[in-house]
């Protein structure tokens, strides 16, 4: 494996990391912690991407439990739509990068939502739980419900996490995003 | 032993299975002395029983109180295994480990280098938030002026530690990693691999294996 990537790996699954830090002092209802999943699939391809999003779901499993590892393929899903969205200029400005985020939340929620119903029954204390809740309170089944949470903060956290991502990268040195190519 | 667990959470008819699980996990975690783990992982999964119950017991359309007790104990069983794990984890020995075996060195590394990452960059997110408030950034109450506030203290941490990566990167080539012929790496001080922690693993193996077997018939 080239060194570059044996190096950015790491930083940029402490960036999905560092970014639960950033929302909390935000009070942000979102949790953007794939930006360094798809900042590392936008700057290097997929497997660089991939590789992240699977050391970040271990990582975030040795510190909160492994209870939370089959959310590893939205992890991985999300690698491979950030790295379908470099492959087509998706980063190059700012309304493209949200329609990317904008695909990326509606296939993480769909996804998350499958597992979030099967594997955990629709518990798994966090925001969504709450919104599942409110929306069976309201009497939506509970299929449904953990669908429409899923989905609705999915789309919300995935979109400002591309705009963020391709913000970033817009902003790179030439010379720096090149060395990645 | 923690994917075992897990595994085990899963496969165990509930809902006493999953419950005798759980006290079993406690119960060895106890008694190899780290009460603190128990107490963290029960505080972590306490949201989680308080949304069973919720969605389970009080809201229409729930499973019932078997159901959110079962769901509880496979997630309190396999959150305390997690947080042992983390409680008995030593990085340079997960390193050498790795090197004992001859496995790839890129996946310990991984693991170990993100798990040293992650506070420096937690310390240089909080420094660039105080940075930016004694520039004046004002966060306020509008979700709005909240979320234009994640470019200013998102981007600084983001650029830092891409240009970061290449300092990095020649510190691993200069120690001879990465590339494709990469030199064999030798442990320091190889951890024994003893035969209470063979059998351990055998163990476990054998208990997924008859649960599941259990569970298939």
């Amino acid at each position: 494996m080239p060194t570059r990537l044996l190096a950015l790996i790491p930083s940029a699954v402490a960036i999905n990391l560092a970014m639960g830090f950033v929302v909390n002092q935000l009070g942000l209802p979102v949790y953007l912690d794939t930006l360094g999943t798809v900042l590392a699939a936008g700057l290097a391809g997929p497997v660089a991407g991939l590789l992240t999003g699977l050391v970040s779901q271990m990582v975030r499993s040795l510190y909160e439990g492994f209870v939370w590892f089959p959310f590893v393929t939205i992890q991985l899903l999300i690698a491979l739509v950030a790295a379908l969205a470099r492959r087509t200029a998706g980063f190059a400005t700012a309304a493209r990068a949200v329609a990317w985020g904008v695909l990326a939340g509606i296939a993480c929620g769909a996804a998350s939502a499958a597992i979030s119903y099967t594997v955990f029954e629709g518990v798994t204390a966090t925001g969504v739980t709450a919104i599942t809740g409110i929306l069976s309170a309201l009497g939506l089944a509970r299929a449904g419900a953990v669908f429409v949470a899923s989905i609705a903060t999915d789309i919300g956290d995935k979109l400002l996490v591309f705009a963020m991502a391709g913000v970033a990268l817009r902003s790179l040195p030439r010379r720096l995003a090149a060395r990645y190519r | 032993m923690t994917a075992g667990t897990a595994a085990l959470a899963f496969t165990l008819p509930a809902p006493s299975g999953p419950l005798v699980l759980y006290a079993g996990v406690v119960l060895l975690v106890l008694l190899a002395g780290a009460a603190r783990a128990a107490r963290t992982a029960a505080l972590l999964s306490l949201t989680i029983w308080g949304f069973l119950w919720l969605l389970h017991v009080v809201l229409p359309g729930g499973r019932g109180p078997e159901a959110a007790l079962a769901q509880g104990a496979r997630i309190g069983a396999i959150a305390t295994a997690s947080v042992y794990l983390l409680h008995t984890f030593d990085p340079s020995a997960f390193l050498d480990a790795f090197a004992a075996r001859g496995w790839p060195f890129a996946p310990a590394y991984f693991m170990v280098a993100t798990m040293q990452a992650a506070p420096r960059l937690r310390a240089r997110a909080s420094g660039i938030l105080e940075a930016q408030r004694a520039r004046g950034l004002r966060v306020g109450r509008s979700p709005l002026a909240r979320i234009r506030a994640i470019v200013p203290l998102t981007l600084p941490l983001l650029l830092g530690t891409i240009a970061e990566v290449d300092d990095r990167a020649l510190a691993l080539e200069s120690r001879g990693l990465g590339g494709r012929r990469s030199s064999r790496r030798t442990p320091l001080a190889p951890s024994p691999f003893r035969s209470i922690d063979e059998a351990l693993c055998w163990g476990t193996a054998l208990a997924v294996a008859a649960a599941l077997a259990v569970r298939l018939a």
